[in-house]
């Protein structure tokens, strides 16, 4: 079900890397966990961060919950199309629901990162 | 007893009946209208406009509801302005009333003292005369701040004075402060339809509350899409055919059909003949009284925003009892250690109490528990579910410091919270207290628990 070209991130983020850039958004566990999203703070376009830091928050009608970066970089785009209509993160995580992309500082952080069947015995083992 | 006060706002007033309960023979001067600003500049009217503009966002959200609309939902501002006069009118009949009823004169005009004993009423007509009293409480209000860079014309450059009497809704409005008066126009006119935007050369909106009140209420303006800019002054403005024009500290020039000007409250302590008996004043002209509301000058009272502190109605209401009792020979002494005061943004705002970082720079250790609306199922059956609740309690004895609320109805549900800090209650108190299902209070009872980290409807962290 977690695409396969994905990496994914212990606190429910994936990225889909090409070169040095990495599309981020939260996983279809994750979205479907907080149920219906209402509204989200986007990071700001070139906001510098660190691995495991805040870079957002999302609100849905049960909580509220933060956006946690899976990786050290800057950000250089996001999905405005949320602000508008948060939602399509629940109807589509892994495409339109994309939040942001980031310019990844350490590739190497990368090799920490699961591929999708090691998320899904993760999210099985979180499940329990 | 012969008492005379100088204006009939909300300190004024209450000042008048106490009195008069107590066998005062009581004459009011007041030069524009009884209730003063909060009932006819301030408090009443904005709260008036913001439950038409309340019932705007309640009929744009009807069909989540169930409820299918047809046609156009127009809001007419001449209209709005129309029922928050009636709000108004029937609000200063009734003080009338109660003056009546009491056997207080009401003298209207403008009242300049003349000496410890006596003060000189320019009526209406233009007819002067003199009123003698044994005692005086000067209760003469604030008005809003105005600068040079912002000349007031009433009409591009407006006061919330001006503000609350638009007949048209202006398409783009810029407000310069985002203090309460700003963040509540803010959000009035945003639902109304203007495009708003904020300035604020703090580094946060409502800077007098806890940081996260501050954070949530930015991300609800932004949610509003009511731009926020803070951390920014405004050093110029221009009145040009397009609009007017606002040149930002940061090198931004802004256009907005008219502009907004909430900077502050100036004090109204000028040509009503302090000087002439002496009445010692602070350098930014209010009266300095003691905590029995007296002034240097024996026999003269002062209270309400014309002392500065809390600029508050319901503030200088009790300055205006502790006044009236000292007049007639008692020995009352203000305190203001619980205020709760509302802010009637969208969400609106109840705070009481220490906020968590007045805490820190005092040296308390706290602990703090928080609550979300949309834990709450009364916030989703009002379909309101931003917001949370939040306890500061001292660590050591567990006392409620401060609760800070953000969310439908935290204006009315921080009572609760005044009477715990009040009576020194603690986070069990309240915790321990049955709550009825399904209310919004329920919220304090978990902020409460959370405290100790035991809510119940949080998950396990």
């Amino acid at each position: 079900m977690n695409p396969d070209d994905l990496k994914y991130h212990k606190e429910h983020t994936w990225i889909k890397v090409s070169g040095r850039k990495a599309t981020v958004g939260i996983t279809d566990y994750a979205q479907n966990a907080l149920g219906d999203i209402v509204y989200i703070d986007l990071p700001e376009v070139d906001m510098d961060f660190e691995i495991n830091s805040e870079i957002g928050e999302i609100e849905s009608t049960k909580a509220t919950s933060s956006i946690i970066a899976p990786l050290t970089g800057r950000v250089i785009e996001v999905n405005e199309d949320l602000s508008e209509s948060p939602e399509i993160i629940n109807e589509d995580p892994y495409g339109k629901g994309w939040i942001a992309i980031l310019e990844i500082d350490d590739i190497s952080e990368l090799d920490d990162m699961m591929d999708s069947s090691e998320y899904e015995k993760y999210v099985e083992e979180e499940a329990k | 007893m012969k008492l005379a006060i100088l204006g009939a706002g909300p300190g004024g007033y209450v000042a008048a009946i106490k009195a008069a309960q107590l066998g005062a023979q009581v004459t009011v001067i007041e030069e524009t209208e009884v209730g003063g600003t909060c009932l006819n500049w301030g408090c009443i009217p904005t709260k008036s406009l913001a439950a038409s503009s309340e019932m705007l966002a309640k009929l744009r959200q009807s069909e989540d509801f169930g409820i299918e609309l047809k046609g156009e939902i127009i809001p007419n501002l001449s209209k709005i302005i129309e029922r928050k006069n009636k709000i108004v009118n029937t609000q200063v009949k009734g003080i009338r009333g109660l003056f009546k009823s009491w056997g207080i004169t009401l003298k209207e005009g403008r009242g300049v003292l003349q000496s410890p004993s006596e003060i000189e009423v320019t009526l209406k007509d233009g007819s002067k005369e003199t009123t003698t009293a044994d005692k005086i409480i000067i209760a003469t209000g604030s008005r809003p701040s105005q600068i040079p860079a912002f000349p007031f014309d009433g009409d591009r450059i407006i006061s919330s004075n001006d503000a609350i009497n638009l007949t048209d809704i202006p398409k783009s409005l810029l407000i310069v402060g985002a203090g309460v008066i700003g963040c509540e126009f803010a959000c009035i006119f945003k639902e109304l339809g203007s495009e708003v935007s904020i300035i604020e050369m703090l580094p946060r909106a409502v800077a007098t509350e806890d940081i996260e009140i501050s954070e949530q209420l930015e991300r609800e303006l932004k949610k509003k899409k009511i731009k926020l800019y803070t951390n920014v002054k405004v050093e110029k403005v221009d009145v040009k055919d397009d609009g007017v024009h606002a040149w930002l500290t940061d090198g931004k020039e802004t256009v907005a059909e008219k502009t907004l000007v909430s900077i502050g409250r100036a004090f109204n302590s000028n040509g009503i003949g302090l000087e002439r008996i002496g009445i010692n004043k602070d350098i930014r002209g209010e009266i300095i009284v003691n905590e029995k509301m007296e002034t240097n000058v024996p026999g003269i009272y002062a209270i309400g925003d014309v002392i500065g502190g809390l600029l508050l109605a319901h503030v200088a209401s009790k300055e205006g009892i502790t006044a009236a009792k000292n007049v007639m020979g008692g020995d009352e002494r203000i305190d203001y250690s619980v205020v709760p005061a509302g802010i009637f943004t969208s969400p609106e705002i109840g705070s009481v109490g220490l906020r968590e970082h007045q805490a820190a720079e005092k040296g308390i250790k706290v602990r703090t528990g928080h609550f979300q609306f949309r834990t709450l199922a009364k916030a989703h059956i009002m379909g309101e579910i931003s917001g949370f609740f939040k306890i500061v309690s001292e660590e050591t004895t567990d006392r409620i410091l401060g609760v800070h609320i953000i969310g439908p109805h935290a204006s009315d549900l921080i009572h609760e919270a005044a009477i715990a800090i009040k009576k020194g209650l603690k986070t069990k108190d309240i915790a321990e207290t049955i709550h009825a299902h399904p209310t919004l209070s329920e919220g304090l009872m978990e902020a409460a628990d959370d405290v100790h980290g035991e809510a119940i409807h949080i998950i396990k962290r």
